[in-house]
């Protein structure tokens, strides 16, 4: 059973429809890449799939609830199951990276304060960002911004994570860490979203990718079908043949 | 015209909208009173010197102006009272909330107008917590108890101020200044002036807070919504206050 269902998701800001309908399917422990042009609302699907945006129409079923029409104070359980890493990291700016970990545990886990410090080292240990911890979000870089968001999200133990452009601007050093603690979450079976233009990255972590074009999804393909030349659309996306 | 009449339809929907949000989440829990001790902090205790210096020279310049002008006709005497109830019943209270618009207001809608624009706001919410138990309710809150604490506190400096300007200008008797104003000003008077202030700090928050969760558009849009939150927080307490004054005013007359 899919653990994400998007079906008929329409969504228009000011008069404009962005989506139209947009219906595809996530298994469970899958990577999805997202893909189409710039502009073309794929943040805004990715948004919508946690409640950060509400559909103007359509279902968006997660882990066999539908999410679409849920107050904010229903959607906190959904969002304790799915998971947002943020373009560039969004991490609480007044808070230490130890704060900004702590945060979901003081929240939503019984956890004592020597538990939550343990969990955190460990965490970031795994992370390879365990000389951060007092550090405030301004003293590090983009792409130890963006771990440390991703390292966030993780902390309560997601079943799915929504990945909002997780290399964008990053160096090749950062890109290829980002890449591997993707890698390592999907072999944990966490299940994925991932909106990205960067296709080496996408490629190499998605099982799967989705076309974004004109409010719907255009085309679907494995990835080995794109590498082995039988992507249609979307191998002429990520050749650049064509645009979103 | 149409879009402007819009626009303010849209911003009135939005503080209704937000206040009412803000009714039903403090009724349930959790609440954070760390962060609403935090927030009095930067409320309270850190606007205390612009405070004093507001209130202080309000006082002052009462005084001098008042003794100047009522010294042709033998009136200096009458200082202490007019300073001391205009400084109770009117000065205070608007002076300070108008001066805590300013700064509290433009420091509230610039932080979370930056959150906002930096997705921070977003993560709270993706987080599964509520923006409006984290960031918006310690807030009101924190102006609700501090800023008529703050206006108090105001009150006397006020009067401090003009007996000062009293003594050394004017040649007025401390000690006569000092009985003039206890035998004038009542809890009424006080009281007045007080009970306004809650209403202008629940004004500044919710307005700051509305403007700085819909600031859009990086750090001009910031600019913009902290603009917005000092004009419209000033200029409902200055509209505000003629309508609160009335009503004290009829509620007086009735007791």
């Amino acid at each position: 059973m899919a653990i994400i269902d998007v079906r008929h998701f329409a969504k228009s800001f000011s008069g404009k429809a962005i989506h139209k309908d947009v219906t595809f399917t996530v298994e469970e422990g899958e990577c999805v890449g997202l893909v189409g042009g710039s502009g073309i609302g794929k943040s805004v699907v990715l948004r919508s799939l946690i409640g950060l945006e509400k559909s103007d129409s359509g279902e968006i079923w997660i882990d066999g609830q539908e999410i679409s029409k849920l107050s904010e104070r229903d959607l906190v359980e959904v969002r304790k199951k799915v998971a947002y890493v943020f373009q560039n990291g969004a991490l609480f700016d007044s808070m230490s990276v130890y704060d900004n970990l702590a945060y979901p545990l003081r929240e939503h886990t019984p956890l004592k304060e020597a538990q939550i410090r343990e969990r955190i080292r460990e965490q970031l240990d795994e992370f390879g960002l365990i000389e951060a911890i007092d550090k405030l979000p301004a003293q590090l870089s983009g792409g130890m911004q963006k771990r440390v968001g991703l390292a966030r999200a993780m902390m309560i133990g997601p079943k799915v994570i929504l990945y909002d452009e997780p290399t964008a601007g990053l160096d090749p050093y950062n890109t290829i860490k980002i890449q591997e603690l993707v890698l390592r979450l999907k072999k944990k079976g966490v299940t994925s979203v991932f909106v990205t233009h960067d296709m080496p990255t996408a490629l190499n972590v998605c099982d799967r990718f989705c076309l974004l074009a004109n409010g719907r999804v255009m085309d679907e393909a494995t990835v080995e079908e794109v590498k082995l030349n039988k992507g249609g659309k979307i191998e002429q996306f990520i050749a650049g043949e064509v645009g979103g | 015209m149409k879009s402007s009449r819009t626009e303010f339809l849209k911003t009135f929907g939005g503080f209704a909208i937000l206040t009412k949000q803000v009714a039903v989440e403090m009724m349930r829990p959790p609440l954070y009173p760390r962060l609403v001790i935090d927030q009095m902090y930067q409320v309270g205790l850190q606007s205390l010197p612009l405070v004093f210096v507001t209130a202080g020279a309000t006082g002052m310049v009462m005084a001098l102006q008042f003794g100047l002008g009522l010294e042709k006709f033998g009136g200096k005497l009458y200082i202490p009272k007019i300073v001391s109830l205009s400084i109770v019943r009117e000065m205070a209270p608007v002076f300070c909330s108008l001066m805590l618009a300013a700064r509290v207001g433009a420091g509230i809608t610039s932080e979370i107008g930056s959150m906002t624009v930096t997705q921070q706001i977003d993560a709270i919410r993706a987080l599964g917590t509520s923006p409006i138990k984290k960031i918006v309710i310690p807030r009101v809150l924190a102006c609700v108890i501090a800023i008529p604490l703050l206006t108090t506190a105001a009150n006397f400096v006020g009067i401090l101020g003009g007996l000062l300007v009293g003594k050394n200008d004017l040649g007025l008797d401390p000690v006569f200044y000092v009985q003039k104003v206890l035998q004038t000003v009542t809890i009424a008077d006080f009281l007045s002036g007080f009970a306004k202030t809650p209403v202008f700090a629940f004004v500044i928050a919710i307005n700051a807070c509305y403007f700085g969760l819909t600031a859009k558009g990086g750090t001009q849009g910031v600019g913009n919504a902290t603009t917005k939150s000092v004009v419209t927080s000033s200029i409902t307490i200055l509209v505000g206050d003629y309508f609160l004054s009335k009503f004290f005013w009829i509620f007086e007359q009735w007791l």
